[in-house]
């Protein structure tokens, strides 16, 4: 622990600290679950830290949802403004998975010709150092065209592959090409901000969004092969060739047709793997098992930076990603209470769950 | 001039059928501040509220098309519209736009695609530079029988991915140029694995060059007719542009009309939304200055003799809600922006604007104190309110102020006999501060000491207006406490011209000093029980919040900490001698340097002027942040609540800036 790190980190650590606290608690979550309908589930809600940013009147469950992620724009504008140059500069990029899926909704939007109201609700708040400010999109969004739509992004830095990939969205009249480049720019540009820090910086970035980029690259991988039918050098040439567990190698077995349980039980020998996840019939739940069982794996990660040496950036990393986790099954939540499904159906699908969130409480 | 303008509560009900000209007429009327309705929340009438939110949602992206087109068409907003324009429906805006666009943005369009189709005829004419000097026809390289061959465009940082795809087959990528994002490649393989490498290329993103089979022969044959080509589209995008100017003469002044009439609209459809309602009726409620009423009435009744309007007597206290209208008097408008920066005063308090309009350059002046840098700033001021300079008229409303404070450094720097820093070419009125370090301390105290008791004595007068005698008797800054300041500052006085070896008859008379310490203890008694007699005066009970021994217990530490706030608060203003001293010397290491260049040199002048500027431009700046120090922190502090609301009357358009 250096000087250095312990000037960088205590007023972040103690301001992250401080909101980890208010993250929320097994007894909350379990009257979240158990919540009769969304009135219920929404007024719990209301007594937690999304209070400030839930407004009760006239909420429609889309609505409620783009008000809880309001907060996890504050954080991430809070902490970018305590840490101090790469650390910030990292918080920015993880930040911009959202502005990239952000980019990704305006761009379907156009294509099936939705209005701009209806657009609005599914994007996330925008902080103060958000590229693409609402207006821009919504110029985007009026604009009725994907290739004019691409030219108004011409001052952030997913222009240049946006731009090129135009030609290939023009010839296909398909925003595949669009979204893959659009992903593998943002992840080639994370995975460059986690280079320029030192240890234990360097370490915890990698357990944490190294992990991230993993999971993004070996699901796509995964899913380009079973689902899309892409040919080897696609799929070699639609994924990353870096990663912190998942390497190189991994993925050009999976393009090559390998056995993929085996592989992923190669990289991550400690967790359940489904057995057919090779075949499109089959790979359906165990696919999304493994989402799920990879997520929570990055939540543990995430946990675990706050035990022991508290001046470093894992701190918080850690906490952005499990709000992230939380706001995901907030949103699960809401949908599956508006929709009236029963408890088992949407529970399993959080990364939260009642056996998952023990370990969690066990740490606070 | 002192207090906010006299608010009257007035409630209306308005017919549904006139709801639209009503709101419009309250708006023309620009007074009427509306507030809102707590008895009818639009909650509570979600049909009437969502139709307007609708309009609201209609008219915002309706400007947003507007402005679109007038971006297109290089229209700027213009100036505010002369008269308030009237509502119109999004239907009808609705069909406008469109038929704008439809004129507008197909040129626009036509444009755009000419721009990127000259732009693809660079790219092509780019990527086929590097080979220019191959004697080969094109036509070979297109129907290759054996060999395939693809040359195109790739991001960088997919050409070693490219390869590594590429390992089962036999290939060869030849990188022709690279710029900053791109490369310029050539892809060879054979025809037999022509499929994996067109796969392969189109997965990294390599976009073919596709030039059009129109382009034969040499590629210095081809870059040539490309070039022709360049040139014809260049001609046309010269055409589209002149229709393009042609289209904003003929269209500025409508479009500049419809952006005004959607964004009044949408105004008065958010106001609408927050009216109460109920069944055939509006209710709503709001503030106007008591003077303005009549001319409220008068505009309503041109619209609709249905409406009723319900005027409520003067609210003679404040209360939360009540907005406050400080009376605009056009030279001290300036002074009242630093006055609500501060914050708002209170419903019923004095304005301390024209206080602030004397006192502020007044201390600015006595730290500042030059005849030429006063000059300086009286020109700059008038500068700034001549609004001459395009650049700097956002910056006009200052003017007045810099004028001011320019006025009174001219007039501390005849009493300072300073120009320019040179302390030479005239005499002092007064005193030399690097000369008299100690007399010109000592006055600003003084003048400390009094702008501390004004403070206070306005505090007094805020205590009577709001009718808050206990407060006026014995809270913080009220009688008690200027009593016990003044015997205090009379008790330092006696000793003063001791200390500074002034003449006997500085002395205050022997009786009057004899009866200063008693009327010392009895206003810091007064002061230290200052809340029980406070709540025995206004009748408030339990006269003591904690318990009697806490309170007791509590009293020294309340006394002690009054006196250190009164030394301190007096002592803060030394800091006006200070800078006056600081100000004298400062000049003087201006000419100690000047002199170093050579006296009467070309380097003396230009040090001279230099720091001339240095010094109005850094010094000024210093002053005058910590003249709004003592204004702030140690005057306002003497009297000032604030916390008051913003009187901000319902209007459809921006008010043109005086």
């Amino acid at each position: 622990m250096s000087v250095a790190s312990v000037s960088t980190y205590s007023m972040v650590h103690a301001t992250v600290r401080a909101l980890y606290s208010k993250m929320l608690g097994p007894d909350t979550w379990t009257a979240l679950v158990q919540a009769k309908d969304l009135d219920t589930a929404l007024s719990v809600l209301s007594k937690t830290a999304y209070s400030t940013h839930l407004l009760l009147k006239g909420i429609t469950p889309r609505r409620a949802v783009y008000q809880i992620r309001r907060r996890l724009a504050d954080i991430y504008e809070k902490l970018i403004r305590l840490l101090p140059g790469e650390g910030s500069q990292l918080l920015l990029w993880l930040w911009r998975l959202y502005e990239v899926d952000d980019i990704k909704a305006v761009l379907r939007g156009i294509e099936a010709r939705a209005s701009w109201e209806q657009i609005l609700l599914l994007l996330y708040p925008k902080p103060k150092h958000a590229l693409l400010s609402l207006d821009t999109m919504q110029r985007m969004v009026l604009s009725g065209d994907v290739a004019r739509a691409v030219e108004l992004t011409s001052h952030t830095p997913y222009y240049n592959a946006l731009v090129h990939a135009v030609e290939r969205y023009k010839a296909e009249r398909s925003l595949f090409p669009l979204e893959v480049a659009l992903d593998l720019e943002h992840h080639r540009r994370l995975w460059e901000s986690i280079e320029g820090f030192g240890d234990p910086d360097r370490t915890w970035a990698l357990r944490i969004v190294g992990s991230m980029i993993d999971m993004d690259n070996l699901l796509w991988a995964i899913r380009y092969r079973i689902y899309h039918h892409l040919s080897e050098e696609e799929i070699i040439n639609y994924t990353l060739p870096f990663g912190y567990q998942v390497g190189d190698e991994h993925i050009r077995a999976i393009a090559a047709g390998a056995d993929i349980a085996g592989i992923v039980k190669s990289v991550y020998p400690e967790i359940p793997v489904a057995e057919k996840m090779d075949d499109e019939s089959t790979a359906g739940r165990g696919l999304q098992a493994l989402e799920l069982t990879l997520q929570r794996r990055i939540a543990a990660q995430c946990r675990a930076a706050f035990i022991g040496d508290p001046f470093h950036i894992g701190i918080p990393l850690g906490y952005l990603v499990l709000s992230e986790y939380e706001i995901k099954d907030l949103t699960v939540l809401i949908e599956a209470k508006a929709s009236q499904l029963p408890i088992e159906t949407f529970e399993r699908i959080m990364v939260f769950q009642s056996t998952a969130y023990a370990d969690m409480a066990a740490l606070r | 001039m002192f207090r906010a303008l006299a608010m009257s509560k007035v409630q209306l009900v308005i017919p549904e059928q006139v709801v639209i000209p009503t709101t419009e007429a309250l708006a023309a009327s620009g007074v009427f501040h509306p507030t809102l309705n707590r008895y009818f929340s639009p909650e509570d009438t979600p049909d009437h509220a969502s139709q307007w939110r609708d309009w609201v949602n209609a008219f915002t992206t309706l400007e947003r098309r507007i402005m679109d087109v007038m971006e297109a068409l290089d229209v700027d907003e213009g100036a505010l519209p002369t008269e308030t324009p009237h509502l119109i429906e999004p239907n009808e805006a609705t069909l406008d736009v469109e038929r704008l666009e439809q004129e507008t943005l197909t040129c626009v369009r036509e444009l755009e695609q000419q721009k990127q189709h000259l732009a693809q005829l660079q790219r092509y004419v780019n990527q086929l530079q590097p080979v220019a000097s191959l004697n080969a026809d094109l036509d070979t390289v297109r129907n290759l029988q054996y060999l395939f061959a693809m040359m195109g465009t790739i991001p960088i940082a997919n050409l070693e991915r490219l390869r590594s795809s590429l390992e089962h087959v036999p290939f060869k990528l030849v990188t022709l140029r690279r710029d900053e994002y791109l490369a310029t490649v050539m892809l060879f393989g054979t025809k037999r694995d022509a499929e994996v490498l067109t796969r392969a290329a189109r997965s990294a993103y390599l976009n073919p060059l596709n030039l059009p089979e129109m382009y034969h022969g040499t590629p210095a044959e081809a870059i040539e007719a490309l070039q022709t080509e360049i040139q014809r589209t260049q001609e046309r995008i010269d055409g589209l542009q002149a229709d393009i100017d042609r289209l904003h003469e003929e269209r500025i002044g409508h479009l500049r009309l419809l952006l005004w009439r959607v964004r009044a609209s949408r105004t008065l459809a958010q106001t609408i939304a927050h009216y109460g309602r109920l069944r055939y009726t509006y209710l709503v409620e709001g503030w106007t200055p008591v003077s303005r009423i009549p001319l409220l009435q008068e505009k309503i009744k041109q619209v609709s003799n249905e409406v009723l309007i319900e005027v409520a007597p003067p609210q003679s206290r404040n209360e939360a809600e009540t907005p406050v209208a400080l009376e605009q008097v056009s030279p001290l408008r300036a002074f009242q922006s630093l006055v609500t920066t501060y914050s708002q005063p209170l419903y019923g308090e004095l304005d301390p604007t024209p206080l602030l309009a004397i006192t502020f350059p007044l201390i600015f002046g006595i730290m500042f104190g030059d005849v030429g840098h006063g000059l300086l700033l009286l020109l700059l001021g008038i500068l700034l309110v001549s609004r001459v300079i395009k650049k700097l008229r956002g910056m006009a409303s200052f003017g007045a102020i810099v004028i001011a404070c320019g006025v009174t450094s001219m007039i501390s720097g005849f009493l300072y006999g300073s120009v320019f820093g040179n302390e030479k070419l005239l005499t002092a009125l007064w005193v030399q501060p690097l000369e008299e370090i100690m007399s010109i301390l000592v006055a600003t105290v003084g003048i400390g000491a009094l702008l501390l008791s004004v403070g206070m004595v306005v505090n007094i007068a805020n205590a009577a207006l709001l009718k808050s005698w206990g407060h006026l008797l014995f809270g913080h800054n009220g009688l008690a406490n200027l009593v016990f300041y003044w015997a205090l500052l009379g008790l330092a006085w006696n000793v003063l011209p001791e200390m500074l070896g002034l003449a006997e008859s500085f002395r205050l008379p022997e009786s009057l000093v004899a009866t200063l310490p008693l009327v010392a203890v009895a206003g810091a008694l007064m002061v230290a029980f200052s809340e029980i007699l406070e709540n025995l005066v206004e009748g408030h009970r339990p006269l003591v919040k904690d318990s009697l021994g806490t309170y007791l217990v509590q009293l020294p530490v309340e006394i002690f900490e009054m006196l250190i706030s009164l030394f301190s608060n007096t002592l803060s203003y030394v800091r006006m001698g200070a800078f006056a001293v600081a100000h004298g010397t400062l000049s003087l290491v201006i000419f100690i340097i000047a002199d170093m260049a050579g006296a009467g040199s070309v380097g003396y002048w230009v040090v001279v002027v230099l720091g001339n500027l240095f010094v109005v431009g850094f010094e000024g700046m210093i002053v005058g942040i910590q003249t709004l120090r003592l204004e702030y922190y140690e005057f306002f502090s003497k009297f000032f609540a604030g916390g008051g609301a913003s009187y901000h009357p319902l209007i459809l358009v921006p008010r043109k800036e005086v």
